[in-house]
């Protein structure tokens, strides 16, 4: 399981992202058999989309290889952060990898100007999709500048060369300016199935606007129909996961399918997990 | 290729601009209309913290470069968004006629922690002549890729039998900050291709123009233009450091030729355009632009202080 994590903050208070991994005993997933020695990836060198963070990753088994598409992190002066999405690879079964290249494997554009985020690869058919958010503004909130973002979409014939979707793929639900992220694409019974997460724009630190899991689904990748109502988990009455729940990501071992979230705090003390309740319809 | 120099045809001194801070008058570059040529540059202003912002205006001149009619009121585009790419600045511009309106391709400049600024190429359209752009979208249309991880800027586009070139720049190298001094900045000639001048298809990495002064050589702001049977590119080129200061290591024109426009051969010696001891252009030439108008070939260029007082002109000799 891969995951991303932070040595303590600087002497500003700002704080580096580095991505990781532990390994959970496949029939017993809550016993911890080993955790990473290092991060899976240096940070970037001078001047780079990604030297000041690597998080969050997602990974994809090739030929002989595992591919990690993750989102980088640069600081900027007028707003906090930037970040673009880069990839790079592990030939020794995903405990390092190294850059394609230096800089982003997909790029800004006109309509996607800024802060492209949480990636999730996935295969269906011949086809590579990537799932992704993108930025559409930055709005000033409580004092600092916050970005609006969406869940888009390219898709590949190769996970290299990317064409972009270009178009927002889930509608807001809960207000305009509602942030999404995270959204993890499998799928099941003759459909395919979007896990994600969305908050308010202001607030969201708190247990009532903040994070939630949310569900869509599909029939040809395209078009999305938005059910939050069906995504079968909400915040716990208390514990880990009573304030939010967010960064779902939903995999399948030995038959059984799961769904690894983080919770208070955005992941501050782990991830956790939840299984699935009979099939998916 | 022999060139007569006009000298410094547009002097902000002479000709002051009703806004910014009243210097800079950088990287000249021609759209020629009926009665007159609109020569767009950029211009800056000074910000509260010290900090420069460039804003794209124009200077209208008689079609031999011979007069100033009038200059721009007001920058031809508004700034940019919060945390958009061109936030703080556009740096150069480049303007195409095209399907009936004018492309602007500007570098956008936004600031950044641990290097001075990140910068793009993005799209913006005229349809009053150039008077005013409106942006198409708030990204860019050219930027960061794989092997091109920082700095794309410079964009110069032209169409070649119904395909859209892009000579550009792009970033190879920021050097680590010394002490108490900035990282500086390597960047190289690229090249793309588009069908609409919108999606573009990078050459990914591929430096089109070979070095003079070794791998840190910096070069900026190629633009290409044809002369007898050969495609010409001119650009500008320095050493990477002390180019601010020492007038032996600013920037310098420089020139390749290309006969089926993949494959570049450097020849500076073809352009024999040094500065003229104790003028406007003694220690640096930069930003070259040429363009065509009524038969003629003129170069528009920036002299000393990376155009601090205004750009000069040279004619191309028949």
């Amino acid at each position: 399981m891969y995951f991303s994590c932070r040595p303590d903050a600087d002497a500003k208070g700002q704080y580096v992202s580095y991505s990781a991994y532990v390994d959970l005993d496949r029939q017993h997933l809550f016993k911890v058999r080993a955790v990473a020695e290092e991060p899976i990836l240096p940070l970037g060198g001078t001047g780079t989309f990604d030297e000041f963070g690597v998080y969050p990753v997602s990974v994809i088994r090739t030929d002989e290889e595992v591919r990690a598409y993750y989102a980088g992190w640069t600081r900027c002066v007028s707003v906090p952060f930037n970040t673009a999405i880069g990839c790079a690879v592990s030939r020794d079964g995903g405990r390092r990898f190294e850059r394609l290249g230096p800089g982003p494997i997909l790029p800004y554009s006109p309509d996607e100007p800024f802060v492209m985020s949480g990636p999730k690869v996935r295969r269906f058919g011949g086809t590579w999709y990537l799932f992704y958010i993108a930025g559409s503004a930055w709005k000033r909130v409580e004092g600092r500048a916050e970005p609006v973002y969406r869940i888009r979409m390219a898709t590949s014939p190769d996970g290299l060369t990317w064409t972009k979707a270009n178009r927002d793929l889930i509608p807001p639900r809960i207000e305009a300016d509602e942030a999404q992220a995270s959204p993890d694409v499998f799928e099941a019974g003759g459909r395919y199935h979007m896990y994600f997460c969305y908050r308010y724009s202001t607030g969201f630190r708190s247990r009532e606007r903040g994070y939630r899991i949310g569900y869509a689904w599909s029939t040809d990748l395209v078009s999305w129909t938005r059910d939050d109502a069906r995504c079968g988990i909400d915040v716990s009455e208390e514990g880990w996961d009573a304030q939010m729940i967010s960064y779902p990501h939903v995999f399948t071992v030995d038959g059984r399918t799961y769904l690894a979230y983080l919770g208070n705090e955005v992941g501050r003390g782990g991830f956790g997990l939840a299984a699935l309740d009979g099939a998916f319809d | 290729m022999r060139w007569t120099k006009l000298g410094l045809v547009f002097d902000l001194r002479a000709h002051p601009l009703p806004f910014g801070s009243g210097g800079f008058a950088q990287s000249p570059q021609a759209l020629v209309l009926d009665d007159r040529v609109r020569i767009f540059f950029s211009t800056r202003s000074r910000e509260p913290d010290g900090l420069y912002l460039s804003h794209v205006a124009f200077v209208d001149m008689r079609k031999d470069l011979s007069a100033v009619l009038g200059v721009a009121h007001r920058p031809v585009i508004a700034a940019g968004d919060l945390g958009t790419f061109d936030e703080h600045g556009i740096f150069p511009m480049n303007v195409l006629r095209h399907d009936g309106v004018v492309y602007g391709y500007t570098t956008g400049w936004s600031r950044r922690v641990s290097v001075p600024v990140e910068t793009g190429i993005g799209l913006a359209v005229s349809r009053d002549e150039g008077l005013s752009f409106e942006r198409h979208g708030a990204g860019p249309v050219l930027s960061a890729t794989l092997n091109e991880p920082f700095l794309v800027a410079d964009g110069f586009v032209r169409v070649i039998d119904g395909l859209f070139h892009m000579w550009y720049i792009f970033g190879t190298a920021w050097s680590a900050a010394g002490a108490g001094a900035a990282p500086e900045r390597v960047y190289k000639i690229g090249h793309a291709t588009s069908a609409d001048g919108i999606a573009w298809t990078k050459e990914e990495g591929r430096r089109i123009v070979a070095d003079r002064l070794g791998p840190e050589e910096a070069q900026a702001l190629p633009c290409v233009f044809d002369s007898g049977t050969r495609r010409h590119m001119l650009f500008c080129y320095r050493e990477p450091v002390g180019f601010r200061t020492d007038p032996g290591r600013g920037y310098r024109i420089g020139h390749a030729w290309s006969d089926d426009l993949v494959d570049w051969t450097r020849d500076d010696a073809v352009l024999p355009l040094a500065g003229t001891p104790g003028e406007w252009d003694a220690d640096m030439q930069c930003y070259p632009h040429v363009f065509t108008c009524e038969g003629t070939t003129y170069l528009l260029y920036n002299g000393n202080a990376f155009g601090r007082f205004g750009f000069g002109a040279a004619r191309l000799d028949p």
